[in-house]
């Protein structure tokens, strides 16, 4: 008998696969994406792109403290400061006989400091006042009264009449104006001419913008993520169950299913997060409810399309269990609809984030967010172009990587695909 | 080959109906036959008549909306009708398996072959370690000519007829007496097919196991099986050795097969017999004997009641009233004798 086999020229078949296929298998998960195109007829540059852009994003998102120059929600510069602008530097001018003096000899409560009305120099002298109340011993306090002048010569007539102590302005403009103010000079610097300045400029409370961006990717990944994998976890089980099951079950929750998935998204999520308030739980909450119903739906699908599958009978006919049909052959032939799914999810609820967040159904208000912040600038679009086009274009960076993802994970997974 | 005769299963009054938008379709009718120890019973007929239906109704694996309406499907002596689920469960693999029809489709596509045959293994013997169940799945895929080296390999990556003798592997595993072999191999071309006949009678008289091939090939049956079934319209409607029904077929049915298989003889002028008419719709099946309205020897009594399957010559049974008294002559003959 054995003998016999031997002969038979079967046997021969066994080589019918060609060996470099057999060795595709041997190699590692990294090396079969970047195979995917010899593998699957993928276009590996695809995958390659996002998988950079979103390693990227990742590891921002993980290390926020590592490229963020600035605390985000603090007041680090000149307000609407343009990109790349370096801040300019700021002096006290101060009447001659008055000697030697600095803020601390005229920043009591009874001095009068002057300045341009709208101009930076107004920070110039917060900042300069808060350095010296930091450093101040206890009892004593700098704040000094602020007198707005309309002009640059309003004010220093003003100083030169002596109705104010003191006036703050930036050294390029004083140059050939201080000549026809003999008892004034210069009397020290309030703040130093900067080297660099903010790389995507600063926001109407001066506030690093490119900061607040790295901080918002944080957000974003942590609600983008979460959400989808609640709405994940959630609606893949019912999914499973409800397309194995079949019967009433299945019909309850494919109509409670179907009237989630008819309702507008965004309606959907702003009506569930003004219910449960603020709060980066409740976003999350209320963003994962949108989603239940898309897992649902394909895994469903898929499931009902698998339990017809002839290796789900065979399976049966060798008294596999329920349970095991479910979790060993229905489960992994479902996944990668799942996978691709989960990814362009990603993407959308970081969108829907935002969204909300630019309606104000969402985070708390001073949080670095790229929704707030798109929300907060666009009062600003004519003056200061930056605040509403960074955050813009990160959310729109985001999203397509993590579409991008999907799409490549769709060709590499594709089951219709691996047919050779 | 059969020298003892020992019924391994008995199928008695089995039916198994469908619930359609329609109404009920009855796939399989009161069928009753015996499947005898360590033979291959080939069961023959045309695209839905039911032949799938029961051999899947002989593992209790119909589906909603089928259902087995009745009968007994007895094996070592105990009625597995009246198993319950997890009965059925071990029964299902160990007892009987089951080839299938299609091998492209028949493998779960994410597990490697070598996970099928421990799986299989360790649903039924749970304390068997994944090794020992490595080293008997490799012995046993030697045996049927598939090399050890190919157990790692994940379906498609196999040809059909390998992917086919995976399958039987999984039908060998577990030492089942009977093995349901649903059309498995009506997708392969015919030398591989050839080849997995010639397998099937290797595997039978290496491991004893007694083989039901459902086909509609009636060449593979001629080839493979030692007795014949032929199925019409959910009636067994003739049973006996493949040397009598192709020598002598009875019933007018499976003469009008025999004679619809294509042959290499057949010359120009003679064309290849079409049996007249269509298989009966089986929401509505015709009264009487369900192959009257098509056939060329139709009796007034035909249309009116049911024949029986009765044994005309031994091991030859026929459900035709061309071989069995009719009830009215019968009847008088009755009437006569008081």
């Amino acid at each position: 008998m054995k003998k016999d086999i031997e002969n038979n020229p079967t046997q021969a078949q066994s080589s019918e696969t060609p060996d470099w296929l057999l060795d595709l298998d041997k190699v590692g998960f990294i090396r079969r994406i970047f195979l995917a195109r010899k593998w699957y007829g993928g276009d590996w540059w695809f995958v390659a792109i996002s998988a950079v852009l979103l390693l990227f994003i990742i590891i921002v998102g993980v290390f926020p403290q590592w490229f963020a120059p600035y605390d985000p929600s603090a007041e680090v510069g000149p307000s609407l400061l343009e990109p790349g602008v370096a801040p300019s530097s700021y002096v006290l001018v101060a009447p001659i006989e008055a000697g030697e003096i600095t803020l601390v000899d005229i920043g009591d409560k009874s001095n009068n400091i002057g300045f341009i009305i709208g101009s930076p120099a107004s920070q110039a002298l917060r900042e300069a006042t808060d350095t010296l109340n930091d450093a101040a011993p206890e009892g004593v306090r700098y704040q000094p009264r602020q007198m707005r002048y309309e002009t640059l010569a309003e004010g220093l007539d003003a100083l030169a009449a002596g109705e104010i102590d003191g006036f703050v302005a930036a050294p390029d403009v004083l140059e050939n104006v201080l000549d026809g103010y003999p008892t004034l000079r210069i009397a020290n610097t309030l703040r130093e001419d900067a080297s660099k300045g903010f790389v995507m400029g600063t926001n109407q409370i001066g506030q690093d913008v490119f900061s607040r961006i790295i901080w918002g990717t944080r957000i974003a990944l942590i609600v983008g993520l979460s959400s989808a994998i609640v709405s994940l976890v959630i609606g893949v089980p019912l999914g499973l169950i409800s397309g194995f099951t079949g019967g009433p079950l299945d019909r309850i929750l494919t109509l409670i299913m179907d009237s989630l998935y008819s309702f507008p998204g965004l309606i959907l999520a702003i009506s569930i997060a003004a219910v449960l308030g603020a709060g980066i739980g409740n976003i999350i909450v209320s963003i994962a409810v949108l989603y239940i119903p898309t897992y649902y739906r394909i895994v469903r699908g898929q499931t009902l399309a698998v339990k017809k599958e002839l290796y789900v009978e065979a399976a049966r006919s060798l008294g596999t269990s329920k349970l095991k049909i479910l979790t060993k052959y229905i489960f992994p032939n479902v996944i990668p609809s799942v996978v691709i799914i989960f990814s362009v999810n990603v993407g959308d609820a970081i969108l829907t984030e935002a969204g909300l967040s630019f309606l104000g159904f969402g985070l708390p208000p001073n949080t670095p967010d790229w929704g707030i912040d798109l929300a907060r600038g666009q009062d600003y679009v004519r003056r200061a172009w930056w605040l509403i086009t960074y955050p813009g274009l990160m959310v729109t960076m985001v999203t397509l990587s993590f579409s991008m993802l999907g799409e490549s994970l769709s060709e590499i997974l594709n089951p219709k695909l691996t047919e050779r | 080959m059969m020298n003892d005769k020992k019924v391994l299963m008995q199928v008695r009054d089995l039916s198994v109906n469908y619930k359609t938008r329609l109404g009920m379709v009855s796939a399989v009718d009161h069928v009753s036959f015996d499947i005898y120890e360590g033979e291959i019973l080939g069961l023959v007929g045309e695209s839905g008549c039911g032949k799938s239906t029961m051999g899947k109704a002989l593992m209790r694996m119909i589906q909603p909306p089928g259902r087995i309406t009745g009968g007994k499907l007895i094996l070592d002596d105990n009625d597995i009708m009246t198993y319950d689920e997890k009965q059925m469960q071990d029964f299902r693999g160990r007892k009987v398996s089951m080839i299938f029809q299609d091998p492209m489709t028949s493998l779960n596509p994410v597990q490697r072959v070598d996970e099928h045959l421990v799986e299989a293994i360790q649903v039924h013997f749970p304390g068997i370690t994944k090794e020992e169940a490595l080293v008997r799945s490799s012995e046993l895929l030697e045996k049927l000519g598939i090399q050890s080296n190919r157990m790692g390999s994940y379906p498609h990556q196999l040809s059909g007829g390998m992917r086919q003798r995976v399958m039987v592997a999984l039908g060998l595993i577990l030492n089942a007496n009977l093995i349901i072999a649903d059309e498995a191999t009506t997708s392969l071309d015919v030398i591989v097919e050839a080849k997995l006949a010639d397998q099937f009678r290797d595997i039978r008289e290496e491991f004893g196991v007694t083989m039901l091939v459902i086909t509609h090939n009636i060449a593979l049956v001629a080839e493979l099986s030692d007795r014949l079934a032929v199925m019409y319209a959910g009636h067994v409607v003739e049973i006996g050795s493949v040397y009598d029904v192709f020598d002598n077929p009875l019933h007018p049915y499976t003469i009008g097969l025999l004679y619809s298989v294509p042959n290499i003889r057949l010359d120009d002028e003679k064309e290849l017999y079409k049996m007249p008419g269509e298989p009966p719709n089986l929401t509505h099946p015709p009264g009487g004997c369900r192959f009257h309205p098509r056939c060329p020897k139709a009796m007034d009594i035909c249309s009116q009641k049911e024949p029986d399957l009765i044994e005309v010559s031994p091991g030859r049974h026929v459900k035709c009233w061309l071989f069995q008294e009719h009830p009215e002559e019968a009847e008088e003959s009755v009437e006569v004798t008081l």
